[in-house]
């Protein structure tokens, strides 16, 4: 199993009244309630944590895109993969990911990952997302295009990474009469990349296709299962490959406490904290017009699927349904070797530092999870090495 | 009262083939051509109470724009100029090349002022009602992209008695009201429902004009209204009362009244 420590970097401080002024922490939500002194606190302890989980033998450091909200201060993932580069020297950076269709220019992201492989010599992961409904009225990129420009910019970034002499590229999204990035990638072709996927069947055949790593947002278990199992059909039935578990993976906010009675009384402030307040967007902001597919829509209305609200489901019922790890070290150890047999996931990403937790109970819970999780899991899937990522295996230095 | 729903005049409802994809279109009534754009508070699809009210008078022709309705989504159009093109093409098809009267309400009102300042001999008199379109930094529509179903209808109607009852398990009606937010995002999302252009581009506008604002308009501020009457030379502007930005859909019977005593006092006369 490959251990991701993921950071979502929330900036938890809320006031008071925020449950009766606010409908979403995100898009509307005033930044006068950004503290710049405690932002400036946040973004040392939050990389501190990143670093510190290298030490602790995490595979992977994980870091992401997010705008205009509290739910995460990461408007740029790659500024923070930088500073990570330079400060370690074992841990996969991964940046899961760039949100290339709201980005107005692809090219600069293919520049910043190739600059990225390098600074950390040939560590880098490279996620690419959609971006979250209220992401696309923060970026002015008109969602009904979001699909369009997501598979457009993945394209043009991977042929910049890899082409050796100028090209031009244009079409309705995007009109490069040059590219021709320098500096090339280290790793080759290119570092590895995972998507993130919420069960678009689009999008599962896609990554099948390219045999991209796929990772799961966070969900009930059925839902994750049913979306791999998607994924390894088309890959079978229509791509003639077999995929192994180091092609999904499975990202969650997980707890270890003493026992899992404590666990889960210490876990529920975080917990309710991050399903009940920051994942809540603004009205209609989830779903922006054009984001889902039409026939997907059409599709999904006619099944009548409708997700399951998490924002007022306390966390008993989050662990029963799958959506966090929460409990004792032996609990979710146990709860990872099984689910990663029966979903079949080579990567667990673990966000430890979930919702509005203390700064020294988010210490207790890397460490215990490291510590105690981490060997267990490691002894019962007898499973010590990470499994290499990237379409062929990737080829990387060691930094001296 | 009319309700929106209560319509009975014969009517023609039929797939149109064009070079992009398929338009539904409804045709109803004799005498002159009116060509009425629908905006996003009556639903485009089927046959209600303005097609009945305007049909008495006029040969009412009614598309569904690419992308609402039950029109085709047609993916290579997806600015304002392309949808304009799109509607000189359907008038050539239906060979209306001249004194055609254009009404437009809502998104369909900015798509009428393009076309009447694009192509001016078409027309013969034009009716804005409550239009997006024009841009002014500080006035843009509300963002009804930013709200729940619920806050929309709200935004849209000024009498909530009048918002019409959906049953949310009709998975139907839930796919149609995402098709057409769908078509208003592909055509208005940036620029925000408006063409930075136009406004300049309206003293080309020469059929006779009336502005229709809605009274109680809770998406376009009034200073879109009254830019369209200062800029557009001869506009009549007036203000329909007692209704929201879904006027079409919210007082039916008085909206087909003012445009009916609006194209009527000019009926015969040909563009100035």
């Amino acid at each position: 199993m490959k251990f991701v420590f993921f950071h979502l970097m929330p900036y938890p401080y809320l006031p008071d009244d925020f449950d009766e002024k606010y409908s979403s922490m995100s898009l509307t939500y005033p930044n006068s309630h950004f503290d710049p002194e405690q932002g400036h606190e946040l973004y040392h302890r939050y990389l501190d944590q990143l670093e510190w989980a290298e030490e602790l033998g995490f595979d992977g450091i994980a870091v992401n895109e997010h705008h205009q909200t509290s739910y995460g201060i990461m408007p740029s993932p790659n500024i923070m993969a930088a500073t990570l580069a330079r400060r370690t020297s074992r841990a996969q950076i991964m940046v899961l990911g760039n949100a290339i269709p709201i980005r107005d220019n692809p090219i600069r992201v293919a520049e910043e990952i190739a600059m990225l492989d390098h600074l950390s010599s040939g560590r880098l992961a490279s996620g690419f997302v959609r971006g979250i409904g209220w992401e696309y009225f923060a970026q002015s990129i008109n969602p009904t295009r979001s699909a369009e420009r997501f598979f457009e910019a993945h394209d043009l970034i991977l042929k910049a990474w890899t082409a050796t002499e100028p090209f031009e590229w244009v079409t309705r999204n995007y009109e490069y009469r040059y590219v021709n990035i320098w500096p090339r990638p280290l790793q080759k072709p290119y570092p590895p990349i995972y998507m993130a996927g919420s069960g678009t069947p689009d999008t599962m055949r896609w990554a099948a296709k390219h045999r991209h790593v796929y990772m799961s947002v966070i969900a009930p278990t059925q839902s994750i299962k049913g979306w791999f199992n998607g994924y390894r059909k088309a890959a079978r039935e229509e791509f003639g490959w077999e995929p192994g578990p180091d092609r999904f993976g499975w990202v969650t906010p997980t707890y270890v406490g003493e026992t899992d009675k404590k666990a889960i009384e210490e876990a529920r402030g975080p917990i309710e904290w991050y399903f009940h307040k920051s994942l809540k967007q603004p009205p209609g902001a989830g779903n922006p017009p054009g984001y889902v597919p039409l026939e997907s829509m059409r599709q999904a209305l006619n099944r009548g699927v409708r997700r399951i609200p998490t924002d007022n489901m306390p966390i008993e019922e989050l662990i029963k349904g799958g959506y966090i790890l929460v409990g004792s070290a032996e609990t979710v150890a146990e709860r990872i070797a099984t689910l990663g047999q029966d979903l079949g996931f080579g990567t667990l990403g673990v966000n430890l530092t979930v919702g509005s937790i203390a700064e020294n109970q988010a210490r207790e819970n890397i460490e215990a999870f490291a510590k105690e999780v981490m060997p267990k899991v490691r002894r019962e899937m007898k499973d010590t090495t990470p499994e290499p990522s990237g379409p062929e295996r990737a080829q990387t230095r060691q930094t001296q | 009262m009319t309700s929106f729903r209560d319509a009975t005049a014969t009517h023609e409802d039929k797939q149109l083939d064009t070079h992009e994809g398929a338009v539904h279109l409804l045709r109803g009534g004799a005498g002159e051509p009116v060509l009425y754009l629908h905006g996003i508070g009556a639903p485009p699809g089927p046959w209600n109470a303005v097609h009945d009210g305007l049909s008495r008078q006029f040969d009412l022709i009614a598309p569904d724009h690419p992308g609402f309705g039950f029109s085709d989504v047609m993916d290579d159009l997806d600015d304002i100029d392309d949808l304009v093109y799109h509607y000189l093409d359907l008038l050539d098809r239906l060979d209306l090349r001249q004194n055609v009267h254009l009404v437009g309400v809502s998104f369909g009102g900015w798509l009428a002022a393009e076309l009447a300042a694009h192509s001016p001999d078409r027309f013969a008199s034009l009716v804005l009602a409550a239009p997006v379109g024009i841009r002014i930094p500080g006035h843009l529509a509300t963002d009804i992209f930013l709200m729940t179903a619920k806050q929309r209808d709200q935004a849209l109607f000024h009498d909530p008695a009048k918002i019409p009852e959906v049953d949310p398990a009709d998975a139907v009606a839930a796919f149609q009201t995402y098709k057409d937010l769908t078509g208003l995002a592909r055509f208005g999302w940036v620029p925000f429902l408006s063409d930075p252009k136009l406004e300049r581009r309206l003293y080309r506008v020469t059929a006779r004009t009336l502005v229709l604002a809605a009274e109680h308009d809770a998406v376009v501020p009034r200073a879109v209204t009254d830019r369209y009457a200062a800029a557009i030379a001869g506009a009549g502007l007036k203000v329909l009362a007692g209704t929201g930005h879904a006027l079409d859909a919210e007082v039916p019977a008085a909206f087909t009244g003012a445009v009916t005593e609006f194209l009527s006092s000019g009926q015969g006369a040909s563009a100035r």
